[in-house]
């Protein structure tokens, strides 16, 4: 493998490693399943040719890491945000304190309610607003057409916005 | 939450929140906005639920790999064991993410850049509008990202002059060598790191990061250095995440504006446009060199569409630009040079290609846009052939709409026609890349559907075979007679994308299938059906290129369709139908589909003549100088149009072939003309009694030669053409349509020989040279060059 290759594939890693295991953990509901999707993910990527991905590198790598995960996960498909895992496996790690707090802070509000919304929107949301993918990047993943997509996002959004008011109101 | 949005889509509006519209989209809702009170509230709620929504999903954890996989993933690339003493790639990480910074700053400026028309517009009409007002978005992002209150200046400040930090930065920069500098969406994404690398300098934030950062280094000393590694960066990475994407999306409201403002103030959007372009341009050079070392010089040369900044601008994606510079045919004097040779081309992909960029909001890099492709993808009713000859030639001259002094000689080419029942049998093989790439909808289920609507056309005395090909190659369906064609519309059905690709295996594979079946007197062709993905190492495009080369020979023609976005490999797929006997179209939709194996189905998969070149001699007592336009990946040496070994351009039953050459006739003065009058050669005027023959009145001679699908050896067709000085407002509708669409691709291109047309006089022309217009293609161009004109901003 030549060295541009390899690093290509190390800047890859840097950036999407921890998203991807995320995000597969949520399809999967395990991170050790997660983790292998990923690995396998990152595996697939070494016989890839950068010119190919560029431009896509993300689409791309979630669309390979969403099929591995369907894959091993087809029995049970569904979506779950990482709190409900099994975290024994995971490594332990510190947040800087301003970090955390930000993080109690605001812990869940938003996410609450995500957790109510259809499979299919919640992942458009996450892939969106956790990933940043574009509405396009997002069609080619999850093999659905841009406006779905838009509209998946825009129902989501409308859904949750009303929640989050009605909560404020409530307070 | 009761809102009257007047039934308008309000998707569309939360796309518009969400920078998701193109710039025609966008007006309209910008529109829209201005009356619509409510529709505002909806913007600005979508945005503030996004704020909470971002800060809270992207503070979730993101684990990372255990040590032992990321350490199976560094063997793999061959990164085990770090020498004792090299620094390992995550050590310069800080560094890289500054460049990134870097990068991402220069995108925003581009970004901004690009935005600032809409917005100013907006701004302008609507200052009461929130949306647009700075100042209350640095007050809104405020308070929700206190950490970062100081972001937008000094991530706006560097973009007046990213420019120039394009050029200098990412070239010295390790990080950047990895071929995919961060000009991507997945730099925007990192951007959180990136943004607060800057940040950090001057904020507490640095200091929460050292000594955090110090257990971790630690720990590298160790047996997992690789994998402590990977926590440092992800680690670090997540932490600022959160703080950064405020940041980001702070920027995407407020900073826009100044960085935009910041640009027009050292010269219009195309000016500072066009730097980027340049800036990148050096990069990508500089990376390629080391990137994509493998890939010959001449392949490199042949890539002609990939830029990722004009792909950028518009939305937030990516990638590396290899971008070759413009070539353009330039005018050559008649005396010089007598002898203009090309090779036909009745590929149109191009022009589907560009239709994509606008359709998407963005104009097409100029590269691009091959002119002849363009002035190609439409049909003109040009006479069919008499005689026994395939095709026949079309020579119209009439003044030039771009330049009052020069003249336009337009040669059409028409291939004679055949009636779907009088169709040779036909044996054809679908090569399908079944690869994980084809899986997007416009990609591998657009050619099944193209394929099945194929099928149906087809009659008993046709042949179907498919082969797939992805981490393995394999013959899917044997060749079956179309008698039985339900067994090969399951076939069709049953393709499924999933696993990487070994494209020379199948391409071997469907070449044997063709040849085991072959039709003799029939139509015998492969047609490969890609996204351009040939993984298997680059070395390997060259052996496709003689794989198919050698398969030509064989008398099996090559269709190459391709698909999905990724046009870097627009040049391989038109050098493999170029080098295969083929022609090559890009579908980007199901009506293209549709046009290409359907409506043309005859021109497309029947060849009547090929190896067809062109040789214009020009009689330089008419004629000072003259320019073809387009063609420039087509042109043949002199030698090479009698030369019968020397590949050229086929044409299809009912196909037409348009060329244009621009005329300055003798005496006229030549434009943009760098050569010095020649010392010893004799002029005109010194020399008459050469030039007073019979033909002098001659405008120009055009020579044709062609095979015939089966032949070896070429014929010779002879046409002497003089110009009787018609005026432009006499020529015919087609002739001012083909004007048209040449101004249009002369102005995509920023071609120096554009004259005096505007997309104004495009959009003029080609509406009184409409005709009738049966598909809609003439139609529909007037719109693509309405969308140029808005993109252009004129």
């Amino acid at each position: 493998m030549t060295e541009a290759k390899s690093d290509w594939i190390k800047a890859a890693l840097r950036e999407h490693e921890g998203a991807l295991v995320r995000y597969a953990a949520q399809i999967t509901g395990d991170l050790d399943r997660a983790r292998d999707v990923v690995q396998d993910t990152f595996l697939r990527l070494c016989a890839e040719e950068p010119a190919r991905l560029d431009g896509h590198l993300a689409q791309w790598l979630f669309t390979v890491c969403r099929n591995r995960a369907l894959d091993i996960q087809r029995k049970e498909q569904r979506m779950k945000p990482l709190d409900d895992l099994e975290l024994a496996t995971r490594a332990s790690r510190e947040h800087s304190p301003s970090a955390q707090a930000e993080q109690n802070d605001s812990a869940g509000r938003a996410q609450k309610f995500l957790k109510h919304l259809p499979p299919n929107q919640q992942e458009v949301v996450r892939l969106k607003f956790q990933n940043g993918l574009s509405y396009k990047e997002i069609a080619g993943v999850t093999n659905l057409s841009v406006t779905n997509v838009g509209f998946l996002i825009h129902t989501a959004l409308k859904t949750l916005r009303q929640q989050m008011t009605e909560m404020e109101g409530t307070i | 939450m009761k809102t009257n949005l007047e039934n308008f889509d309000e998707a569309k509006l939360t796309a518009y929140a969400l920078n998701e519209l193109d710039a025609a989209e966008r007006s309209e809702v910008e529109k829209f906005l201005t009356a619509n009170a409510d529709a505002r509230r909806w913007v600005e709620d979508v945005r503030q639920t996004v704020l909470q929504l971002e800060k809270e999903l992207q503070g979730e954890e993101c684990p990372a790999l255990t040590a032992e996989q990321s350490r199976a993933i560094a063997k793999k690339i061959g990164d085990e064991k770090p020498a004792a003493g090299k620094i390992s790639w995550w050590q310069w990480l800080p560094n890289f993410r500054l460049v990134e910074a870097l990068a991402v700053v220069a995108v925003i400026a581009v970004m901004a850049a690009m935005l600032l028309p809409s917005l100013a517009k907006t701004k302008a009409k609507a200052r009461h509008l929130a949306l647009n007002s700075p100042q209350q978005l640095q007050q809104k992002s405020a308070p929700v990202a206190p950490t970062t209150t100081a972001a937008p200046s000094p991530v706006v400040m560097p973009a007046a002059q990213s420019p120039a930090l394009f050029a200098e930065q990412p070239a010295n920069t390790p990080a950047r060598a990895d071929g995919k500098f961060g000009f991507d969406l997945d730099a925007l994404k990192s951007a959180p790191a990136a943004g607060d690398s800057t940040l950090a300098y001057d904020t507490a934030a640095r200091e929460k990061l050292a000594p955090q950062s110090a257990p971790v280094g630690l720990a590298m000393g160790g047996a997992n250095s690789y994998a402590g590694g990977t926590a440092f960066g992800l680690d670090d990475v997540r932490q600022t995440q959160m703080r950064a994407s405020k940041v980001i999306s702070s920027v995407n409201g407020v900073s826009f504006q100044q960085g935009a403002s910041a640009l027009t103030a050292d010269g219009s959007i195309s000016e500072s446009f066009r730097n980027g372009t340049a800036a990148s341009d050096a990069i990508s050079a500089k990376l390629f060199a080391g990137a994509k070392d493998e890939l010959a010089e001449q392949e490199l040369a042949d890539v002609p569409t990939q830029n990722n900044f004009y792909r950028l601008v518009n939305s937030p994606q990516t990638g590396t630009a290899t971008y070759p510079r413009l070539v353009e045919n330039s005018f050559l004097t008649a005396l010089n040079h007598p002898l203009s040779t090309f090779s036909i081309d009745v590929d149109t992909a191009s022009y589907a290609n560009v239709r994509r960029f606008l359709t998407a909001g963005q104009l097409p890099p100029p590269a691009a846009v091959r002119l002849e492709e363009m002035i190609n993808y439409f049909h003109y009713n040009y006479p069919q052939p008499r005689g026994n000859d395939p095709f026949a030639a079309n020579i119209e001259i009439a003044g030039c709409p771009w330049n009052a002094d020069h003249r336009l000689v337009r040669i059409g080419l028409k291939g004679r026609e055949i009636a779907q029942d009088k169709r040779p049998p036909s044996n054809f093989v679908f090569l399908i890349d079944v690869s994980g790439s084809m899986q997007p909808p416009e990609r591998l289920p657009l050619i099944k559907q193209a394929l099945r609507q194929l099928v149906k056309k087809m009659t008993e005395n046709d042949r179907v075979a498919i082969v797939i090909y992805a981490g393995a190659a394999g013959v899917k369906l044997e060749s079956t007679s179309c008698a039985q064609k339900e067994i090969i519309l399951q076939a069709i059905d049953e393709l499924g994308a999933g696993g990487s690709t070994a494209g020379a295996a199948g391409i071997q594979a469907a070449y044997e299938v063709a040849q085991e079946n072959f039709i003799k007197g029939g139509v015998n062709r492969v047609l490969l059906c890609t996204d351009g993905d040939f993984n298997v190492g680059i070395t390997d495009q060259s052996q496709l290129v003689k794989i198919i080369q050698d398969k030509a020979k064989s008398g099996v023609f090559l269709t190459t369709l391709g698909v999905g976005t990724d046009n870097y490999k627009d040049a391989l797929m038109q050098k493999l139908a170029d080098k295969g006997n083929g022609n090559y179209a890009y579908l980007d939709t199901l009506e293209e589909a549709q046009k290409v194996l359907i409506d043309q189905m005859s021109g497309t998969l029947v060849t009547i003549a090929k190896d067809v070149k062109i040789q214009v001699e020009f009689n330089p007592v008419q004629v000072a100088a003259y320019r073809l336009i387009g063609y420039e990946k087509r042109m043949l040496r002199k030698e090479d149009f009698n030369n019968d070994k020397k590949d050229a351009g086929e044409i299809g039953a009912g196909h037409t072939v348009t060329a244009l050459y621009e005329i300055v006739p003798a005496g006229g003065e030549i434009p943009a003309s760098n050569v010095d009058p020649l010392k010893y050669q004799p002029t005109v005027e010194e020399k008459p009694e050469r030039y007073v023959a019979d033909s002098s009145k001659e405008l120009l001679t055009l020579k044709l030669r062609y095979k015939q699908p089966d032949g070896d050896r070429s014929r010779l067709l002879e046409f002497p053409v003089t110009d009787s000085g018609k005026s432009f407002a006499r020529a015919s509708t087609d002739f001012k349509f083909a004007t048209a669409v040449a101004e249009f691709g002369m102005l995509l291109r920023g071609s120096e020989f554009a004259g005096n047309a505007t997309y104004g006089s495009v959009l003029e022309l080609a509406q009184a040279a409409k005709g009738t217009d049966a598909e809609g293609y003439r139609s529909e161009f007037l719109t693509l060059v309405k969308t140029a004109q808005r993109l252009a901003g004129q």
